[in-house]
């Protein structure tokens, strides 16, 4: 076998794989691919494997086997009285390669049409979708405007009371207005307590007073449904009378 | 050229889809006949000729995709990433997509090498998936291409493939055919 003239270095990276180079080889000499002899290629193909050696031994194997079907090849076309009946191993017939080779021809026009694709970049995209989560039908809109009434109301409270600094109640002094008011009346409700527009610290010290008043006895405190008006009623007559 | 009712319907309801949507469904949801959502389906491809939509569809499902054509303003505005495949990868996407199903055999012995790093590459890309497993020895899986590779290639359809020119001329069984 005449060892041809080394080739250049050649990588994997040149290469797709073995077919990949035998098509080169077809492509270079301008062979045609459907008349070509194959066998005649194996002198090239093994030359440009011989420049691989610098490869691992597993990425070079894939490139042997198809030189060792080449080298057979060529072995049958010089000795054909000597070779096996080829109907015996169909697998290894120079038309069995050359399918092959057709084949990996047809891809790689196609890898490439499809990279063509990918490189002009032009894509399709979909509508992406978050889904909106609707809130729930039938709410009322008075209600709304009612919420906002009182978070008017409250914003305007906290603006004044800022404004007014330096407030002093006394507790003490709070218990004995509401023992009075209560005294006068059965019932009161916290919200006159209150009264329009209370002041931080004269909210505190209402509440504390009453807090003070319930542990004595002095008052009971009722609310008859959630955020509903707070009633603080005068303990009953029975209570009265009784010693301290 | 009106749009009939049903089409405006059809389009209407893969608007607002946010994946493909069958025939079927389709049918069921407007409540006309599978033929009528066809020729409405059809009758929307020839609308959305030249406009910035196209309609996409693998087997019988079907969305409302940009068209290719304004794929830069639409990844400038969506901030995408170009999608970046090596020569090696495109190889094994290429013998998927014109041979599907196909398994990891056939894909290494049509290239010639190994194909597990690029076949998972693929798959990682969410181009291409398996199918299920075929009934030989060993089961192997068969490998298909995705919803999302018709979308990164801007194809409307599998039969929208570049056809390519083998080397003794287009040889029509090679074609994968999608009604």
């Amino acid at each position: 076998m005449p060892v041809g003239p080394r080739a250049p270095d050649v990588t994997v990276a040149g290469f797709e794989g073995p077919l990949d180079l035998l098509l080169e080889l077809v492509e270079e000499k301008k062979l045609d691919i459907f008349t070509v002899r194959l066998a005649d290629l194996a002198d090239g193909y093994l030359a440009r494997v011989r420049a691989m050696t610098a490869l691992p031994a597993d990425e070079v194997s894939a490139f042997l086997y198809i030189a060792s079907r080449l080298v057979l090849l060529k072995a049958r076309s010089l000795l054909p009285s000597l070779m096996p009946a080829e109907e015996d191993e169909d697998l290894d017939t120079e038309e069995e390669l050359r399918l092959r080779l057709i084949e990996y021809a047809t891809t790689k026009g196609r890898a490439e049409a499809l990279g063509d694709r990918m490189r002009a970049g032009e894509r399709a995209f979909h509508r992406e979708g978050g889904t909106v989560d609707l809130p729930p039908k039938g709410g009322d809109p008075d209600a709304l405007a009612a919420a906002w009434l009182k978070v008017l109301a409250l914003t305007r409270r906290t603006d004044e009371a800022v404004e007014v600094p330096g407030e002093r109640y006394s507790v003490e002094q709070r218990t004995a207005e509401i023992e009075a008011l209560i005294a006068e009346q059965p019932a009161v409700t916290f919200a006159t307590l209150l009264g329009e527009r209370p002041t931080l610290g004269y909210a505190i010290v209402t509440f504390i007073a009453l807090l003070d008043l319930y542990r004595r006895l002095v008052i009971d405190i009722t609310q008859d449904e959630l955020f509903g008006e707070i009633r603080i009623e005068r303990k009953g007559r029975r209570m009265e009378g009784l010693p301290e | 050229m009106t749009r009939s009712a049903v089409a405006a319907a059809v389009e209407a309801v893969l608007f607002v889809a946010e994946k493909p949507v069958s025939r079927s469904e389709l049918a069921r949801t407007i409540g006309a006949g599978a033929k009528v959502v066809s020729e409405a389906l059809a009758e929307l491809e020839d609308w959305y000729a030249g406009t910035g939509l196209r309609l996409q569809h693998e087997d019988d499902d079907w969305q409302i995709v940009t068209a290719p054509e304004q794929a830069p303003y639409v990844a400038a505005y969506l901030g995408a990433d170009r999608l970046r495949l090596s020569s090696a990868a495109l190889e094994t996407l290429a013998v998927v997509a014109y041979r599907q199903p196909v398994t990891r055999a056939e894909v290494e012995s049509i290239r010639g090498v190994n194909c597990d790093q690029t076949i998972y590459t693929l798959m990682s890309r969410r181009l291409i998936e398996e199918l299920g497993r075929r009934e030989a020895p060993g089961s192997p899986f068969e490998y298909g291409t995705t919803w999302e590779f018709l979308e990164c290639f801007g194809l409307t359809s599998l039969g929208a493939l570049p056809t390519v020119l083998s080397p003794e001329g287009v040889r029509s069984d090679d074609r994968v055919t999608s009604t």
